[in-house]
This record gives structure tokens, sequence and C-alpha cells, in this order.
């Protein structure tokens, strides 16, 4: 297999000049050894870290998955949502009537008790699908109404969630069972090639596996026709149709996808947390995936992961020293609070100084890579206002004074002067 | 019919709460094509200051008021001092997010000052204040919302169609470029566009703190209430926001009045989400709201 | 350019000529934009391989007729027919698929995109791989990207711009990102090529430059062109045939000598900027400032 796949690459070499070979994954050396650095430090951190730990990183890598989602729909194809919570709801709920027991209680309401494997991709399915509805309409609409409109889709989520008890088990929740498939259950210790794992490793190596699946394949969109035609509508979309992007395919493309991804990790995070109520996929959920994206770094799947670390991360971690007293209710700074202030203030902060977020700080800072003359470009007058370019790092600093994004559209086809 | 009445008349209150906050939206809105996703947290925060002022500091409320209406207005030219005048220029989604980063920031204080625990709400007036017209009562707290929208409405109208800095707002909002060439001092504009919503915003929200006796760090999404108020008027329409702000509040108190008779099958809290059904259904067949203006692009 | 650049080598670009048959027809195509008409019953026919230029004063209706062509204006009244196809039944992307490029009279849309990317982004309607494929990134999806990559670079290296292939478009002088748009332009493989002002903001030699590169178009690939530009020079030492705009209708129509010489052509000049002029041919340096 491997070595038909040589072979039909070192044709390619032939018939196609070098210089214009798509860069490979693991195409320098440098890749190779951040790779083998990466494996190191997972491997390190596997068999060192304890069950706190895993929690922490658990969710923590759960949450990246969903801020990869959001990272394509917004990050990328630039169409504001604040609907993600609902998505990831979708999802949830979707696994936990799929996944879970059979009626047995008014915590156990209907169930079909399947496994993970139809459950997991389910969730991501029925999420898509539902994306897949409403998208259409939705997508119509631009930029701030976009936005309102998937902000309104959390709080009629929300009323579902509560009201379809024989789902959801209503405002009370529901559990969710062990992820389990015939004998082998994920929240006992097992054995996989004569190693013993823990509860938290096995879901640790479900959810990394998921990750850098979902990872793999944003990163290899935003590197082919799709990637940049999405990037396209997101910095100019009249621009993009003119260049022959089918706005609404493309767009509709992120939607679903962001959807589906947010499913899954909404699935997931039901699953790890074996419970779930309706007021886990409120607003404030889809906005920490907002300051995510943001403080990580936009249209970047490093920055996706980073901007996770950084907001559902580091309040565990501040518990888990015990840095400040937990939150009573009656005021005073908890770990969380400290949290929010410090991503509130950082999404400033990064908008104003650095908007490719902390990847694009690391990006330009990194040496070997020379900072980018940007001299001459806007001195012709052209618009673009090149000081807030940083190479490597996108950003979504597009200097457009012609696009101001006004109002929402109808389809492209049919509008301006016509019509009045 | 009397029940019916009275819903209409609860509604039409409620309505004028949502349309003041909506209006703080629309003049920002129309000044500098942001939407400030943090209105929310500045009527809390203004609600807050009130609630203590009355309750711990003992002020009486009228002096209350106008304490957190400075706060609040504080924030806000601040916020637009230090952080927007920053982003002019930049694109509306970007000032979107920065606002979001207000939004959390304003929200954490609320809970790290005051607690998460709901608190009683400040108020001039006894609960059943008021009189009765018709089986139909009146509360006070009602007729002074109402009064105070009309009064402010026309305050407005007066203010963008008479005055000196009205007219530049209105320049402003309608060609940033061609105001600047006229002479119109943009920053001032924002800044008094800044100022003007905070206040009438907090207006609203502690007239909405006096309707619903408690307010708790959540108070603040009553805002996210007035986005259909103002997409149903067109982001950009003051009086549009007004009319989107009424028809909000009586279909959604209407919806609360009538919830029980309703058949079993739509559950609890519908009238928490019809606003946003009834935003959506008419974004579906008018995409840029009932007042709404499109404009041109150019390539 | 010292070597003249071999163009022929691009594959695609072999548009059979048919003299018979107008590329593009026009009729009484009217626009009218928040009360205002900017462009009343304009009728125009354009052949294959033919360089048509359109100028007139500033707001005569130049862009708004680009805009229609793209759809990104609805027109008012009007019929517009390109190869036989209803133009005006399209969508703005099936415009491009049809065979239709346009380049930006302004830059700055796109300023993060490396020029390379840009390019290929002209390839979009050239290229198949769906989300699917191009998530997976195997087997076709490479090979397609590997054989696009092939094609820019080949055009980059006609248009002497292989050494900033990995730049920021934002990030390089003006003159080059004109020139990157038209590259990218030429990477759509168009049958129509709209150029809007490409060397508006340019210095002279990036002019004569452009000038070449828009001779080379017409006489080795075969590629249709319209012009709008205010550089009278550059207008009337290109074209084939000129059409003259004056708030929104048609004043003149024919080869440049004949519309130099027409006296409706001269007053509206005339009544807009004198240094707007027509220039007489031989005085090529003076027009090119804008």
């Amino acid at each position: 297999m491997i070595a038909t796949r040589e072979r039909g690459r070192s044709r390619l070499r032939q018939e196609l000049p070098r210089e214009a070979e798509p860069p490979r994954l693991l195409g320098s050396l440098a890749r190779w050894l951040w790779l083998g650095v990466g494996v190191l430090a997972l491997l390190l951190f596997f068999s060192l870290a304890g069950d706190d730990w895993f929690t922490i990183i658990n969710y923590c890598l759960i949450a990246a998955i969903a801020t990869l989602a959001l990272n394509l729909l917004s990050g990328y194809t630039g169409q504001i949502s604040l609907g993600l919570a609902f998505f990831m709801g979708l999802g949830g709920y979707t696994a936990a009537f799929l996944g879970g027991n059979p009626p047995q209680g008014a915590l156990d309401p209907w169930g079909l008790g399947l496994p993970v494997f139809i459950w997991l991709p389910a969730a991501g399915l029925v999420a898509a699908l539902v994306g897949a509805l409403i998208g259409p309409s939705a997508l119509r609409l631009r930029g701030f109404y976009l936005g309102i409109v998937t902000l309104a889709l959390v709080f009629i989520g929300n009323y579902l969630f509560r009201n379809l008890s024989f789902i959801t088990g209503g405002p009370q929740g529901r559990n969710f069972p062990v992820p389990a498939f015939g004998g082998f259950s994920l929240d006992q210790q097992n054995s996989i090639l004569g190693i013993a794992l823990t509860s938290g490793q096995q879901y640790f190596l479900l959810i990394l596996v998921i990750l850098l699946l979902s990872a793999l394949f944003v990163y290899n969109l935003s590197r082919s026709r799709v990637g940049r035609a999405m990037r396209a509508v997101r910095d100019h979309e009249v621009g993009a149709a003119i260049m022959g992007v089918n706005l609404f395919e493309v767009k509709m493309g992120a939607f679903v996808l962001s959807s589906f991804l947010a499913g899954v990790a909404g699935a997931l995070y039901v699953s790890y947390a074996r419970y779930v109520i309706p007021d886990y996929w409120s607003l404030s959920l889809s906005i920490q995936f907002v300051a995510a994206i943001i403080i990580g770094g936009i249209a970047d799947v490093w920055g996706s992961i980073l901007g996770a670390a950084f907001v559902f991360a580091l309040p565990q971690v501040i518990d888990y020293f015990s840095l400040l007293p937990p939150s009573t209710g009656g005021g005073g700074l908890s770990s969380g609070d400290l949290n929010a202030l410090l991503y509130g203030l950082l999404i400033i902060v990064f908008l104003l100084f650095e908007p490719g977020g902390v990847i694009g700080l690391v990006r330009r800072l990194r040496p070997g890579r020379p900072r980018l003359q940007a001299a001459g470009a806007s001195a012709a007058g052209a618009g673009a206002d090149a000081a807030t370019l940083k190479e490597g790092g996108e950003s979504i600093e597009v200097v457009d004074l012609q696009q101001r994004a006004s109002g929402p559209d109808e389809e492209q086809g049919r509008r301006r002067t016509g019509a009045s | 019919m009397a029940y019916f009445l009275q819903l209409v008349f609860a509604g039409v209150a409620q309505g004028c709460i949502y349309a003041l906050i909506g209006l703080g939206f629309s003049i920002i809105f129309k000044a500098s094509q942001v939407i400030n996703f943090a209105q929310g947290e500045l009527l809390l925060v203004g609600t807050y200051v009130v609630a203590s002022a009355v309750l711990n500091w003992h002020l009486p409320f009228l002096l209350a008021l106008p304490l957190g209406l400075l706060v609040t207005i504080l924030i806000g030219l601040l916020f637009e001092r230090l952080v927007l005048r920053r982003m002019i220029g930049r694109p509306p989604f970007t000032v979107l997010m920065i606002t979001i980063g207000l939004d959390i920031i304003l929200r954490t204080l609320v809970v790290v000052g005051w607690g998460s625990r709901t608190i009683p709400a400040a108020t001039p007036f006894t609960v059943t204040s008021g009189f009765n017209v018709a089986g139909v009562h009146l509360g006070s707290s009602d007729l002074w919302t109402i009064g105070v929208t009309i009064v402010l409405c026309a305050a407005l109208y007066y203010f963008f169609r008479r005055t000196r800095y009205g007219l530049a707002m209105r320049a402003t909002a309608l060609d940033q470029e061609a105001a600047l060439a006229m002479g119109i001092d943009v920053r001032t504009v924002y800044a008094l566009a800044w100022g003007l919503a905070a206040a009438i915003t907090t207006l609203g929200g502690v007239l909405l703190a006096i309707d619903s006796l408690a307010i708790d760090p959540n108070f603040g999404n009553a805002a996210l209430v007035a986005f259909p108020a103002i997409i149903l008027g067109g982001l950009d329409s003051v009086s549009g926001a007004v009319v989107g702000g009424v028809i909000i509040g009586l279909t959604s108190v209407l919806t609360a009045g009538y919830e029980s008779r309703l058949p079993a099958v739509v559950g609890t809290g519908l009238h928490e989400v019809t606003p946003y059904l009834i935003m959506i259904l008419i974004l579906l067949i008018r995409p840029y709201g009932l007042f709404g203006s499109r404009k041109v692009e150019r390539v | 350019m010292s070597e003249r650049p071999n163009y022929s080598t691009l594959p695609g670009h072999n548009h059979q000529l048919k003299a018979n048959e107008p590329l593009l027809r026009v009729e009484q195509l009217s626009v009218r934009f928040a009360g205002v008409r900017a462009l009343s019953e304009v009728s125009f026919t354009v052949w294959p391989g033919e360089l048509f230029a359109v100028i007139g004063p500033n707001g005569a209706g130049k862009t708004s007729l680009f805009n229609v062509l793209s759809r990104v204006y609805q027109p008012e009244a009007g019929r517009v027919t390109f190869a036989g196809q209803e133009l005006l039944r399209l969508k703005p992307h099936q415009v491009a698929r049809a065979g239709i490029a346009r380049t930006f009279q302004n830059m700055g849309q796109f300023p993060t995109m490396t020029v390379l990317d840009y390019l290929l982004l002209g390839r979009h309607t050239r290229m198949h791989s769906g989300i699917l494929r191009a998530g997976l990134f195997i087997g076709p999806t490479r090979r397609e990207e590997w054989e696009n990559r092939t094609y820019c670079l080949h055009i980059l290296d006609l248009l002497n711009m292989k050494e900033v292939r990995d730049r920021p478009l934002g990030s390089l002088p003006y003159g080059l990102q004109k020139r990157a748009d038209l590259a990218r332009a030429l990477a759509m493989e168009p049958r129509l090529l709209l150029l809007d002002e490409p060397v508006a903001g340019m210095s002279l030699e990036e002019t004569e430059e452009i000038a070449a590169i828009i001779l080379e178009i017409k006489e080795q690939l075969g590629i249709t062109q319209i012009l709008v530009e205010h550089d009278m020079a550059l207008v009337m030492g290109l074209a084939d045939r000129v059409l003259v705009l004056d708030f929104g209708r048609v004043i003149a129509e024919g080869r440049p000598a004949e519309v130099q010489a027409n006296p409706a052509v001269i007053k509206a000049y005339l009544g807009e900027e004198s240094e707007q002029l027509p220039a007489p041919a031989d005085d090529l340096p003076a027009v090119s400032e804008n």
C-alpha cells in the first residue's frame, strides 16, 4: 500500500515540476522535530499525570474540537456565529438518546442503548442535518444579522431542550451511561495491548484521536480549493463571487461541517460528564468559544487548540493548585471569575494589538522568519492597511472600506438597483 | 376581555422597555455601524449601582438613578475613548468581538463585586400603586415606563432633527467620510452616541428592574431580547426600534398570559422565545427587517 | 521585459476565433441607481479576439457597465448575450464559469492571501475538489492541487512575478498587486477579460509593462478584452475599437482615430477637466499620471 503510494508520488514528480508541489504535512525537518517533541510530551503526560489532570485535559481537548468548529465557520469563512452551543447541545442529546439506557426513571428517559461507534457519528450527523436545514435561510443574512439569528438559536434550543423531556429529561437533565461496547466499558480499568489503562486515559485516547482527525481535516481544507474560497468569502464576498466562488455553496459547506464538529464535541462532552442539563448549552458557552478563537488565533488550527486550552483549561488548573477560593455566590474573586476577566481583557488586547491571536504572536516572533516589509503598499492608496498584516498568522484585519456589513443581502443574483 | 386588555397594557409597557434598550443599540449602530454587544452589561452595571445606592447606601431613588446613569455613561465614554477610537476603520466583525470582551469583563465584575445571588431591585413605587380603569389595573411603574418612553422619543426626535449635534450624528451615519469633509468631528459624534446609548439603555434597565422586582447577574440578558426588536425595526432605524420593541413586548406578554391555555405540547417558557421566533419569521420574509434599508456595494 | 514571453505555452488558452459571430452583445441596457440613471439604452457588440475599450469622463457609467456584466448590478432593462448565452440569467459565480474574468479597479480585497494562493483562487472554477475530498487531501486532490500550482507558477513566470509567489498581496507595492490581479484573471482561462482601469495609479514604466502584457494576451492568447481606462494614451494606442460614454449614454463608437476626432467626444471631455483631454497619440508620457 505504502509502496504504491510512493510510486504514485514519484510519478507525479516526474510529470510536474518540483517547485509546484503542494507543501507536505511533514515536509521539513523542523516539522518532524515538532512531531517528535509532541509525541514525547504526550507520552510523558500519559504515563505521569494523575486522574485530575486527565479530567482537565480531556475537557480541554473536547473544547478544542468545538473551537475548531467555530474557527472554521467564523475564522476561515467569516460568518459570525453565536450558535455553537446549540449545535453542541443537539449532538449531546442525540448521543444521550441513542446511547442512553432504556427508560428507567426521571433521569433516564428514552434511550436506545446503542454503542459509541453509532452515537458518536450520529451526533455529528444530526447536528449537521439541522445545520443544513437552517443554513439556507440563515446564510442569506450577513454580518450582525447572522450573529443575532444564531444567538436566537441558542435560546430556542434551550426552550426545546427543557420541554422535550422524553429525550432530554427536562430542566433536571438526564444521565448518560458509560460508553461501552460489549464487555468493554470506558469507566473501568481496561488493558489494551497488555497495558492497563485508567478510565481517564482511555477517554484521553479516544478524544485525542478525534481531535487529531478533525484538526487534520480542517488543516487540509484550509490549504485546498475550498479553503481558499472560504477565505475569499470572508475577505470580500462580491470579489469572491466574481472569481467564480459560489457563495452559498461555500458558506453552507462551512456551516454544515462546523455543525458536525460541534455535534461531535457536544456528544463527547455529555459522554465524559455522564450527565446533561439544558443549561450547559448557554449563550455564555458560545461566547467562550468566540473568546477562544480570538485569543488562540483566527483561521488557524493550532490557534484553535491554544485558545481552547486558555479558556477552558486555565480555570481548572488554577483550581487544581487551589490558588483562589472556590466560588460561593457571595462575591469575591474565584478562579472562574479571574479567568473570565482575563479572557475578556485579552479579547480586547489581542484585537487591538495582535489580531492574529497567540498563534499570530508566536509565528511572528519565530526565529528565521524575517519580519515583513510592508512599505509601499499603503502609500499607493490601495485601501489595504498593510500595517495590520502579519506574515504567517492570518488575521481578520481585512480593511475594506467598500464592503461594510451594512445589512443582510438577498441572493447575489437578484438585488441592488433593480429593486428600487 | 379585561384580562386581554390587562395583558396588552403590560405588553406595551414591556415593549417600551425593549424599545429603550433597542434605541441604545440603534443609536450606536447608526453612528458607527457597530453592534454593541456589551449593551446588556452596561444596563446590568447601571441597575446594580442604583439598587446598591438605594438599599445599601440609603440614597433616595431620584438621586440613585442619576448616579447609575452617570456610572454607565462613564463606562461607555471610557470604552469608546480607550478602545473603540483605535478601531475606527476596522471591520465590523472585529468591533463586535471587542464589545464581547467588554461584555465579559463587566459581567464578571458584577459577579465579583455583588455576588451571583439574586438581590431586590430599587423601586420608587409600591407593587399595588396605580389605579383601575374598567377592570384593568394600570400600575404606576408601567405608566411611568410608557410616559418616560414617549417623552424620551420626543426628545430624541427633536435632538436628531433640530440640534447641531443631532444633525451631525445623522450626517455621520449617512456618510462618515463626507461628514469628516464637512468639518464634523466624528469622534465627538461617536462619544456622544455612546454616552447617549448608555444612558437610555440603563434607564430601560432600571425600569425593567422595577417591573421584575429583583435582579441577578443574568439580568443583562434582557438586552438580548431587544435584539429581535431592533432586527424587526431594521438595525439603522430609530423609530423602527420603538415599533419593533412594542411588537416584541406585546407578543411576549400575550404568550406568557395565555401559555397555560395552550396545548401541553408547547411546554413552558414559550414566551421567552417568541421574540426570537418572530424575528426569524420576519427575517425569512424581509431579510433586512421591517424598516431597514439596504445599501449598495461597489466593487 | 527583454525577451518576448511565450504566452502560447499556456494550456487551455486556445480559443478558436469565429469572427462572424459576436462574443458579447449588449442591447438597450439601462441601469438606474438610487434614482439616478447610470446607463441609458447602451448597445454595443464585441467580436472575438477584439480589444474593445470603453472610455468616458468620471461617472459616465463605465464601472456600472462592468458591474452589470459581472452580475453585481441588476439592470432595469436590456439584454446581454455572451457566447450565445443569456448573461442576465446567470448568477455572479456562474459568469466566471461561463468564461468572463474581471480585474478589480482597486486592490485590497484580499490582503492576507499570498500571490500564489490568489492565482489558485482564480483557478476555482477550473478545479473540482469538494469539501470531503479537500479535507482528506489524498490522491486526486493532491494531484489537482499540484497541476494547478504548476499552471499558476507558469503564469507568474510569464508575468515576471515568480519571486513574490509567497508574499501576501497586501505587502506588495500597488503596481505589483494590480499585476497579480491580472495574473489571477488570466488563471481563470477566460474567453472575455474585463480590465477595470488596469494602469490606474501606476508609474509610466509599470504602465508600459501592463500595456505590453495586454497586447500579448490579445495577440498570443486571442482572448477578447474589454478595457475601461482613464489613460487615454493607453486606450488610443491599444484598442481596436472604442466606445465613449457620457452620463450613461453612448456618444461615440469607432476606431480610436475616428473617436478622437468626434466633436461630441471632445465636448464631453472639455466639459469636465482639461487634463483628461484625449491626448494626441505621440504625446505618451503626459497623460499617464493619475
